[in-house]
């Protein structure tokens, strides 16, 4: 226990100088104790909605791949797997298209997306024997792939100019950070993460086994429903306002369980934690390495993300 | 079971002595062709491309090597252009074979061009392979200048044995560039000049971008004239220094206004928004020289019209 609350003392820790260190680097260096107007503007309206919008991200993806880990006793599964992400990718595309002006349609679009995309892998796995996570596994890479054409075939049909922003946007971008997109990120992560740890007690007698948690009084269908709708919420204001920024919800969880077990009490938040940390670190190596111009972070996060895990892996 | 297995056997053999068949043709084909009703050009990348002797029949599959065909007379003898293709207006009718980057190799050979016009060397290795088996040449035009957009324009006269309609199309570009450098006012600071192809994500020109050199040429400077890359995707932190005091769109349905990391420079203070045709602006070829007039035009100092639009 106490080396828990180390863990966790450690994580916030890294997680103010991550933000501290992405707030004072950037392509542009700014004198912090006399800013200029255009400093302050920077600072204010680019550099520091882009390091909260990255912190939220990282923390809802990580968080939602904990918690559907612990659901399906699955370390495979991660939003992108369960076809969660992509749901949330062809909804804010399908607003770009529709409502190209709307800003608010997109978080909207997104979630519905990653709803409908859950609802029809959940619909699939059911079966009359109930259902097993490796049908639901199965469901998802089936949705998922079956997603990822609709959006190939909409890029292709697209015109050019929208093209663009459409290939980027799928590879992950923080760029387009706006306040407003900050405030819904952070109350979605907010939100999500609190019902998914209020279900961690549940999740463990789960991860027993479904039988043994129903003997103990857990009603598991609520409990999928809840972290189900977590998942979804998280993912597609994610998804919303930055594209998919892979492998955290996979790598992350993962990192901390082998760092402080599988008590999902302490992996869901400190898998937050450590996913704010890992994408707010992966977007400023993106800002600043070929600045003035910019890498899609997605890449980044892969990039830092594999190594990592197959070290740690290696090593336990 | 046996029959059945003679039956494999000889359905094996058959395919295998069609398929022999079959490059063995193509060989005898490529090897027999007499030398006297060919000629050999050089292409951009340098490679020896062999054509008949009259090209009757090409392909584009570049919208401004369209553009430069048209511009040389040509235009009646492309059988076939790419979905992007929309200027001149005969252009539009053309038969399409796909976009520049996914053609369809079917449309093409079964249109039988003697030429294919490429702008791009992507995947060009298993394409050009493809096509040369069937007695297609590919040639591959890719200026990145006015000057080399005269170059192509007259290598392209060569295949299509037009010089005359080519000299005389050229001396007349050539002409109006000449103007646009005698009405350039020297300058010890010119304007500085930013070029937005798309707002969210930020996309701009860099150095080796033919647009910076035409903006230099149109009497102004870009301001991203030394980010390495063609057309990068630029910081927000650095494009709020960057203080441009003209701003070029490429007008197209991503790109309506300035963005956000602009709202103090001088040029949106002042109004000084320039939208240009994004075809015109993007596709080296004659209409350049439409756009070097429209940058200049608008860079020059008595001009004090603010926004304008120029349509085509």
């Amino acid at each position: 226990m106490r080396s828990r609350s180390k863990f966790a003392v450690f994580l916030v820790v890294l997680l103010v100088a991550v933000l501290i260190l992405a707030a004072t680097l950037g392509s542009e260096r700014l004198s912090f104790f006399d800013l200029s107007d255009q400093q302050r503007s920077i600072l204010f309206d680019i550099r520091l909605p882009r390091v909260f919008l990255a912190a939220c991200v990282g923390a809802s993806l990580a968080a939602s791949g904990a918690g559907l880990q612990a659901l399906l006793r699955n370390p495979l599964a991660e939003p992108y797997l369960l076809g969660v992400s992509n749901g949330a990718a062809l909804g804010t595309m399908l607003s770009f298209v529709l409502f190209e002006n709307l800003e608010f349609a997109r978080p909207l679009m997104a979630f519905a997306g990653a709803v409908a995309a859950t609802i029809v892998v959940y619909q699939m796995a059911k079966s009359r024997a109930g259902m097993t996570v490796e049908r639901l596994v199965l469901s998802g890479v089936i949705v998922t792939t079956f997603l990822s054409s609709i959006i190939v075939l909409f890029t292709s049909l697209l015109d050019a100019a929208k093209l663009r922003s459409f290939t980027f946007w799928l590879l992950g971008d923080l760029s387009q950070a706006t306040r407003n997109g900050v405030y819904l990120c952070f109350g979605a992560a907010v939100i999500g993460t609190v019902i998914l740890a209020s279900q961690a007690r549940a999740l463990n007698l789960m991860m027993i086994g479904e039988r043994d948690a129903l003997d103990f009084g857990v009603e598991v269908g609520r409990v999928r429903l809840l972290v189900f709708g977590a998942g979804a919420l998280l993912v597609g204001a994610s998804v919303a306002a930055s594209g998919s920024v892979g492998y955290v919800g996979l790598v992350v969880p993962h990192i901390v369980r082998l760092a402080s077990g599988s008590d999902n009490r302490s992996v869901i938040p400190f898998s937050a934690l450590a996913g704010a940390s890992f994408v707010v670190l992966a977007d400023l190596i993106a800002r600043v390495a070929i600045a003035p111009r910019e890498l899609p972070v997605g890449a980044i996060t892969a990039l830092i993300g594999a190594p990592l895990f197959i070290y740690l892996l290696r090593r336990s | 079971m046996t029959d059945h297995k003679g039956k494999q056997i000889a359905l094996a053999v058959f395919l295998t002595a069609s398929l022999v068949t079959a490059l063995g043709c193509s060989k005898t084909t490529n090897l027999a062709a007499p030398n006297t009703n060919y000629r050999s050009v050089q292409d951009d990348l340098g490679r020896e491309v062999r054509l008949p002797q009259k090209v009757q029949r090409a392909i584009s599959l570049a919208p401004n090597i369209t553009e430069m065909v048209f511009a040389v007379g040509a235009g009646d003898r492309l059988v076939g252009d790419t979905t992007y293709c929309n200027y001149p207006e005969a252009a539009k009718s053309i038969q399409k074979v796909g976009d520049t980057l996914t053609p369809n190799m079917e449309t093409i050979v079964a249109l039988k061009p003697d030429i294919v016009l490429v702008s791009t060397a992507s995947q060009l290795e298993t394409f050009t392979h493809t096509l040369e088996q069937n007695s297609i040449a590919v040639y591959i035009s890719n200026p990145h200048s006015i000057d080399e957009v005269f170059k192509s324009m007259r290598e392209l006269g060569e295949i299509f044995g037009t010089r005359d309609q080519v000299e005389s199309s050229i001396s007349k570009l050539r002409e109006r560039v000449q103007r646009v450098s005698r009405d350039r006012r020297p300058s010890d600071r010119p304007p500085k000049v930013f070029l937005q192809i798309s707002e969210e994500p930020l996309f701009t020109i860099g150095r080796d971008s033919f647009l910076t050199e035409i903006i230099k040429n149109a009497g102004g400077e870009s301001v991203t004239k030394d980010v390495p890359g063609g057309y990068p995707k630029l910081s927000k932190e650095t494009a709020l220094v960057l203080n441009p005091d003209v701003i070029i769109l490429s007008d197209s349905s991503d790109n309506r206004a300035p963005g956000d990391a602009f709202k103090s420079s001088p040029a949106v203070k002042n109004g000084r928004i320039l939208r240009v045709n994004a075809d015109v602006l993007s596709r080296p070829g004659p209409r350049s020289v439409d756009a070097l007039e429209q940058v200049s035009a608008f860079l020059r100092p008595r001009e004090t019209n603010k926004t304008v639009s120029v349509p085509e």
